[in-house]
C-alpha cells in the first residue's frame, strides 16, 4: 500500500446539488453560492481502489484491487484502519474520541456471522444497549392497562390534572413508545453496520471508523464544515462519508436508512449536550 | 342516521352562517343583527352548559363563601377573519361559555390583546362580538391593541385605558400597564414595524413593559380615598411583577406599584399577557394569571413563582387544548378563587387560600408531564 | 420488514426501568407463539398477555367451548358467539347487538379479533381484560340475562362433560373466575394481522393499488386519521386505545341535557349498575364519562382498532354508519359539533375521490382469512355508495359552517407520508439481501 498526500482544488458546486442539498433555493443565489470542494482522489497507476479519507485529503491506494472491484470486509477493515492510523499521525493533537467502552467489549465477542460468505455485509450487528428514549418522565396516574371501572375510582381522588390528551398515557404506551423508538434507533444500527444497506461499492460502513458511532458527533451540527465549504446537517456528512469512503450514492434527506441512521447517531449520543457551531 | 336528528347541527350551523355573514360587513345596522342572532345562537343552544363552570362544585364554609362572580375573557389576538378564523372562533367559544354561565357573572373582565397588530379591522371585529356577551364588559388594553396607533382606536372604541370602579364593597382598578419607552423614533421605525416588534415575545428590540409615573401618580390619587380594608382588585395586563424580563413577562416599575397597593389588606391583581397557568403571592398581593382564547405560551425557562401550579402541556392536535376563558369567585373576605375553564380538558381551581397560605392549603392538581 | 425479536426483548427490561415504579415488577410475561403473522407485534404481545393468562391448549380448547356454547344464557339462546360471530369477522353486523328475548342493547358488537391488545374493553373500557369482560354480558339482562355469578356456575355445573373438564384444566370446581380466564384463553388464540396491507408494509409495493396507496397517504396525511388510529409496528392495531368524542353521542337530540342530568345520577353507581345504564338506557351515550365521571369523558367512546374494519360494519358505538363512505363523510365534515367535542376534530375538506381512496385503504386491514367476506362487503357498501345520509360536502369544504381551516393539499411528489416506510416510521429497510448464490 501507499499513501499519497494531496491539497485538494475546488471544483466547484455541482456536487451538493447533486447530492440533493443545495445551499439556497433561487438559481441566483445558486451562482452565488460559495464553491464546494469535492474530495478528488488521485488515480492510481495501476488501477488500483484509491480511497479519501473523511478530511478531505487523506487517500490510499489498495494494491491489488482493482477499481470496480469489491474489498471483503476485511480488507475494507484493513484499509479503514489504516487510513485513520495514517490521519491520526497527521493530527497528533486532533481530539478525537476514544472508542467507548461498551464497543470496546462489545467487538470482543462479536456474534457468529449471520452470513459469513457476503463480503459487505456485518458479521451480526451487535445490539444497541437498551436505554428508554421516550416518554419517561410520565408519572402515574392516568389509564393503565389495569384500570377498569375500579382502579378509575381510586385515580378519581388523584390530585393530578386530568381530562386530557397527556392525562390519559399510561405505562402501556410509554412501553410502546419506548419500543418503537428502540426498533427505529435499531434500524439505523443495522444500516450503519451494513455496507450493503450503505450501498457501497467497497465493502465499506459506517462502524469501521465510527465504532458505536463514536465521534460522529451529531450535537455539534450545525457547523461550518470546511471540507465541505459551507455549513452542513449531520446528514450532509452521513452523505459525504457514503459518498467517499464508503463509495455509495448519496441519500434523499428522507430515505428511511439516512433517517434511521440519524436516530441510532443520536441516540448513541444520549445525554449530550447540543452544541451546534463546535468545531 | 335519520334526518330528524340533524336539527341541532342544522340550526347551530344556519346560524353560525348568519352570524359570521354578518361579521363581515361591519356597519351600525348589521351590529344590530349579529348581537341579534348571537343572542339567539345562546337561546338556541339552551342546552349547551357552560359545562366546566357547573361542575365545580364547592362546599364552601361561611367565611369563603363567594360574594359574586365575574368571568373573564383574554388575549384573543384576533386578526381579520378571513385571514385567521381560527382566532375568531376560540372568541365565539369563550363568549358562547360566558352566555351560557347560569347564574350569570356580574360582569366580564375583557383582559386586553383583543388584537394581534392593533389595526382597525381585527379592532372593530373584536368590539363587534364583544358586544354579544350579555353581562357588561369591562375592557383592558393589551400591548397587541396599542402599539400600531398608540392607542388612538382603542380609546376611541372602548375610552379611557386605566380607570376604576366600585362593586359590591369591592374597589376595582383598571391599569394600562403595556406602557414602553420609545425604542421606535430613533430606529426610524414604521407603526406596523413598531407594532409587530412588541408584538413578538423573543427580540430584544423592545423595551419593557411599565405601568409609568404619571400613571402610577393616578393611582395613588385613585387609592387616597379608599379604606385600606376595602378589598382591591387590580386588573392588568402585564403581570404586575419581574417573572421572565427576554420575554416581557415583566413590568419594569412593577415594585413601585407594589409599594402603592402595600397599605392595603386584600390585594388581588389579575392579569392576562402570559396565557397559561400562572399564580404568584407576593406580600400582601395574590397574582392571578389569565388563559388565552387564542393559543397557550410555554412557561419561561427561569423565574416561574413558585406557588405557581403548571398546566400539563397542550396537545397541538387538539386545536383548542391549553386556551380557555375562566371565572372568578370574590369570596366575602375579598380575594378571588379562580376557575380555569380549560378547553378539551377538566377544569382546574386555583383557591385564594392556595395563595395566602403559602402553598400549603387547598393544592389545585399538580400536572403530569413536566413542562418543556 | 417484519419486526422479529427485534423490539420485543427490550420491551420488558424497559418497561421497568422506565420510571423506577416503586411497585416490584407484576409479572413475568409469556412468550409469544413463533409463528405470529406479521401484522400482529410480538412486543405488543408480551406487553399484553402476562404468563398466569398465558393460553395453554387446554385452556384454550374449554374456553373455545364456552365461548360457543348458548347454555351460558338464561334460555340457552345467546353465547358469546352470537354477537361475535366469526361469519361476520368475530361481529354480529348488527347497528346494535340482540340478546336474549330478542332485546336490543344500545352498542354496536366490536369484533374480538385482536381484543386481547386492547389496553381496555368494551366501548366505554369500563373493563381492563379480557376476563374481566368476559364476565359481565353473561349477566346482562338484555344480553345473556343469567341472574348472577351463581347461577352461571350452577348451571354450568350440572353439565357433567363440563365439570370435568374443567377439573382437569383448573383442577378445581366450577367457578365464574376460571370460567372468564377459559374464555380469555381462547380470545388470546384470536390475533389477526395477515392483510393485504401487512405484505405491502413488508415491501411488497404491489400489494396496494394505486388507489389504496394514495389512501394510505390520506390516512397520514390529510385524512388526520393516523393522530388517533396511530398504527406502527409496534402497536399495529390501528388505535391510540384512548377515549374521543367524534360527536356520534351529539345525534340524539337531547345529548347534552342528559349529560347534565348524568352528572348528578351517576355518582353513585356501582361498577353493575353503569354496566347497566350503559346497556339499558340512553346514557349509554355518555360513554367513557360513565366510568371515569370525569367531565371531559363525556360522550367518548374507545377509538375501535382498524384491523379487520371492511367486515366489521356498521359503525361506531352505535353502530350508526352504515358503510365506511358514511364513516369518511362523518369525519370529513368535522363530527357532529356538541360542547364536549374533541379538539382534534375539524373538517377536513376530503374530495369524493380521496373518500374513495381512503375507503379502498381501511378495506385493505382485513385479514386474508376474510378475503371472501371482505369483497362481498365492499360490494355491499359500494351499492349504497349514493345513499350517504352523513354527508354535507358544504360544511367539509367550508362552504358552511365554521369547523376550522385547513392546510393546503399537501404535494405528494414533494412529501408522501405513505413513502415514509412501515407505518410512517423508518422500518421500510429492506433486510440484507440474503445470501448470494
Amino acid at each position: 500500500m501507499t499513501f499519497k498526500m494531496k491539497l485538494l482544488v475546488g471544483t466547484g458546486a455541482l456536487l451538493s446539488f447533486a447530492g440533493g442539498v443545495a445551499l439556497a433555493s433561487g438559481p441566483a443565489a445558486r451562482t452565488a453560492a460559495p464553491e464546494v470542494k469535492k474530495h478528488q482522489v488521485p488515480v492510481s497507476k495501476d488501477g488500483d481502489i484509491v480511497l479519501g479519507l473523511c478530511d478531505g485529503e487523506t487517500t490510499m491506494e489498495v494494491d491489488g484491487v482493482k477499481d470496480g472491484q469489491k474489498m471483503t470486509r476485511e480488507q475494507a477493515q484493513r484499509v479503514s484502519g489504516a487510513l485513520m492510523a495514517e490521519w491520526l499521525k497527521k493530527n497528533p493533537d486532533a481530539n478525537w474520541d476514544p472508542v467507548p467502552l461498551p464497543a470496546v467489549a462489545q467487538a470482543a465477542t462479536p456474534p457468529p456471522p449471520k452470513n459469513p460468505e457476503a463480503p459487505r455485509s456485518p458479521p451480526g450487528v451487535p445490539r444497541t444497549p437498551e436505554k428508554p428514549t421516550a416518554g419517561g418522565s410520565v408519572v402515574q396516574g392516568g389509564v393503565r392497562p389495569e384500570s377498569g371501572g375500579k382502579d378509575v375510582k381510586k385515580q378519581a381522588g388523584a390530585p393530578i390534572q386530568d381530562g386530557h390528551t397527556y392525562g390519559a398515557f399510561s405505562e402501556r404506551d410509554e412501553a410502546i413508545w419506548a419500543a418503537s423508538t428502540q426498533a427505529f434507533v435499531e434500524e439505523g444500527n443495522r444500516v450503519f453496520h451494513d455496507g450493503d444497506l450503505l450501498g457501497s461499492t467497497v465493502a465499506m460502513s459506517c462502524d469501521m471508523c465510527h465504532p458505536d458511532a463514536s465521534n460522529t458527533h451529531p450535537e455539534t451540527y450545525p457547523k461550518y464544515q470546511v471540507q465541505l465549504g459551507r455549513v452542513a446537517l449531520l446528514r450532509d456528512m452521513i452523505n459525504w462519508c457514503i459518498e467517499n469512503p464508503v463509495r455509495g450514492k448519496p441519500m434523499a434527506d428522507d430515505d428511511p436508512r439516512m433517517r434511521a441512521m440519524e436516530a441510532y447517531i443520536y441516540a448513541k449520543r444520549k445525554g449530550t449536550a447540543l452544541e451546534y457551531g463546535k468545531k | 342516521m335519520a334526518n330528524k336528528f340533524r336539527s341541532i347541527e342544522t340550526k347551530h350551523y344556519a346560524e353560525r352562517d348568519a352570524f359570521f355573514e354578518d361579521l363581515k360587513k361591519l356597519d351600525r345596522r348589521a351590529f344590530m343583527r349579529v348581537a341579534g342572532i348571537s343572542a339567539g345562537i345562546v337561546a338556541g343552544m339552551g342546552l349547551r352548559s357552560p359545562h366546566s363552570f357547573q361542575l365545580v362544585n364547592v362546599a364552601d364554609a361561611q367565611e369563603t363563601k363567594p360574594r359574586f362572580s365575574f368571568a373573564y375573557i383574554s388575549d384573543t389576538h384576533l386578526y381579520e377573519q378571513k385571514l385567521n378564523d381560527r382566532f375568531v372562533r376560540a372568541i365565539l367559544k369563550a363568549v358562547d361559555d360566558v352566555n351560557a354561565l347560569d347564574p350569570q357573572p356580574d360582569f366580564v373582565l375583557f383582559g386586553g390583546d383583543l388584537a394581534q397588530l392593533g389595526q382597525a379591522s381585527e379592532l372593530k371585529l373584536g368590539a363587534q362580538i364583544l358586544k354579544s356577551i350579555k353581562a357588561p364588559v369591562k375592557m383592558m388594553v393589551g400591548e397587541h391593541d396599542w402599539f400600531l396607533d398608540m392607542g388612538e382606536l382603542w380609546r376611541e372604541l372602548f375610552g379611557a385605558p386605566n380607570y376604576s370602579f366600585d362593586h359590591k364593597g369591592v374597589h376595582f382598578v383598571v391599569l394600562n400597564s403595556i406602557l414602553e419607552k420609545d425604542f421606535w423614533t430613533e430606529k426610524k421605525l414604521t407603526p406596523m414595524e413598531r407594532m409587530k416588534i412588541v408584538a413578538g415575545l423573543d427580540n430584544a428590540l423592545q423595551s419593557r413593559f411599565e405601568v409609568g409615573s404619571e400613571q402610577r401618580e393616578w393611582l395613588k390619587k385613585d387609592l387616597a380615598k379608599v379604606d385600606k380594608k376595602t378589598p382591591v382588585i387590580v386588573f392588568s395586563h402585564s403581570p404586575l411583577y419581574k417573572y421572565y424580563k427576554p420575554w416581557n413577562f415583566w413590568t419594569d416599575d412593577a415594585d413601585e406599584v407594589q409599594a402603592i397597593l402595600k397599605p392595603f389588606d386584600k390585594v388581588t391583581v389579575i392579569h392576562g399577557h402570559t396565557h397559561q397557568l400562572l399564580s404568584n403571592q407576593i406580600a400582601n398581593i395574590s397574582f392571578h394569571g389569565m388563559l388565552s382564547t387564542a393559543w397557550p405560551w410555554p412557561y419561561a425557562p427561569e423565574g416561574l413563582p413558585k406557588l405557581t401550579v403548571q398546566m400539563n402541556r397542550p396537545d397541538p392536535f387538539s386545536q383548542f387544548d391549553g386556551c380557555g376563558n375562566g371565572r372568578m369567585d370574590v369570596l366575602e373576605a375579598g380575594l378571588v378563587n379562580k376557575l380555569y375553564n380549560l378547553w378539551e380538558r377538566n377544569p382546574i381551581t386555583v383557591r385564594a387560600s392556595y395563595l395566602t397560605s403559602g402553598g400549603k392549603q387547598d393544592v389545585p392538581p399538580r400536572t403530569k408531564l413536566p413542562s418543556y | 420488514m417484519r419486526l422479529s425479536s427485534g423490539a420485543a426483548l427490550p420491551l420488558v427490561a424497559l418497561l421497568y426501568a422506565l420510571t423506577g415504579y416503586a411497585e416490584p415488577p407484576p409479572r413475568q410475561p409469556a412468550q409469544p407463539p413463533a409463528d405470529l403473522p406479521p401484522g400482529v407485534s410480538p412486543a405488543l404481545w408480551k406487553l399484553v398477555v402476562p404468563a398466569s393468562a398465558a393460553p395453554t391448549p387446554e385452556k384454550v380448547a374449554l374456553g373455545q367451548k364456552l365461548f360457543n356454547d348458548k347454555r351460558l344464557s338464561v334460555d340457552d339462546t345467546v353465547s358469546c358467539a352470537t354477537c361475535h360471530d366469526e361469519n361476520f369477522g368475530f361481529s354480529d353486523g348488527k347497528p346494535v347487538s340482540e340478546g336474549v328475548k330478542g332485546q336490543k342493547v344500545t352498542r354496536n358488537s366490536p369484533t374480538v379479533l385482536n381484543a386481547m391488545f386492547n389496553a381496555s374493553q368494551f366501548w366505554d373500557g369500563r373493563a381492563s381484560t379480557l376476563e374481566d369482560q368476559a364476565k359481565l354480558p353473561i349477566l346482562n339482562p338484555r344480553e345473556m340475562g343469567m341472574p348472577d355469578e351463581a347461577a352461571v356456575v350452577a348451571k354450568v355445573k350440572a353439565i357433567p362433560e363440563y365439570q370435568a373438564e374443567f377439573r382437569k384444566v383448573f383442577n378445581r370446581d366450577v367457578n365464574y373466575d376460571d370460567l372468564a380466564a377459559a374464555i380469555g384463553a381462547f380470545e388470546r388464540t384470536l390475533y389477526s394481522g395477515n392483510a393485504r396491507f401487512d405484505r405491502f408494509i413488508q415491501g411488497d409495493s404491489k400489494a396496494l393499488t394505486d388507489s389504496e396507496r394514495r389512501g394510505w397517504a390520506l390516512f397520514n396525511g390529510k385524512g388526520r386519521c393516523n393522530t388517533c388510529h396511530a398504527g406502527n409496528a409496534v402497536n399495529p392495531l390501528f388505535s391510540d386505545q384512548k377515549f374521543h368524542n367524534i360527536g356520534i353521542a351529539a345525534h340524539k337530540q337531547d345529548f347534552v341535557k342528559m349529560a347534565r342530568e348524568a352528572l348528578k345520577i351517576v355518582r353513585t353507581g356501582d361498577e353493575k349498575q353503569i354496566d347497566e345504564l350503559a346497556l339499558e338506557t340512553d346514557f349509554s351515550e355518555l360513554g367513557r364519562f360513565l366510568v371515569t365521571k370525569q367531565e371531559n369523558d363525556i360522550g367518548a367512546f374507545k377509538t375501535p382498532t382498524l384491523r379487520n374494519i371492511g367486515i366489521t360494519g356498521p359503525y361506531m358505538h352505535d353502530g350508526s354508519l352504515a358503510t365506511l363512505w358514511d364513516v369518511m363523510d362523518h369525519y370529513n365534515k368535522g363530527g357532529v359539533s356538541n360542547p364536549y367535542l374533541d379538539g382534534g376534530m375539524q373538517r377536513l375538506g376530503l374530495t369524493e375521490p380521496e373518500i374513495d381512496d381512503l375507503v379502498a385503504f381501511l378495506y385493505t386491514l382485513t385479514d386474508e382469512r376474510f378475503t371472501k367476506l371482505n369483497q362481498k362487503f365492499l360490494t355491499q357498501q359500494r351499492a349504497r355508495k349514493n345513499q350517504r345520509p352523513e354527508r354535507d360536502t358544504a360544511v367539509a369544504m367550508g362552504k358552511k359552517g365554521n369547523l376550522g381551516d385547513l392546510a393546503p393539499n399537501p404535494d405528494l411528489n414533494v412529501k408522501n407520508p405513505a413513502e415514509l416506510g412501515v407505518y410512517g416510521t423508518e422500518l421500510s429497510v429492506k433486510p440484507a439481501p440474503a445470501k448470494k448464490p
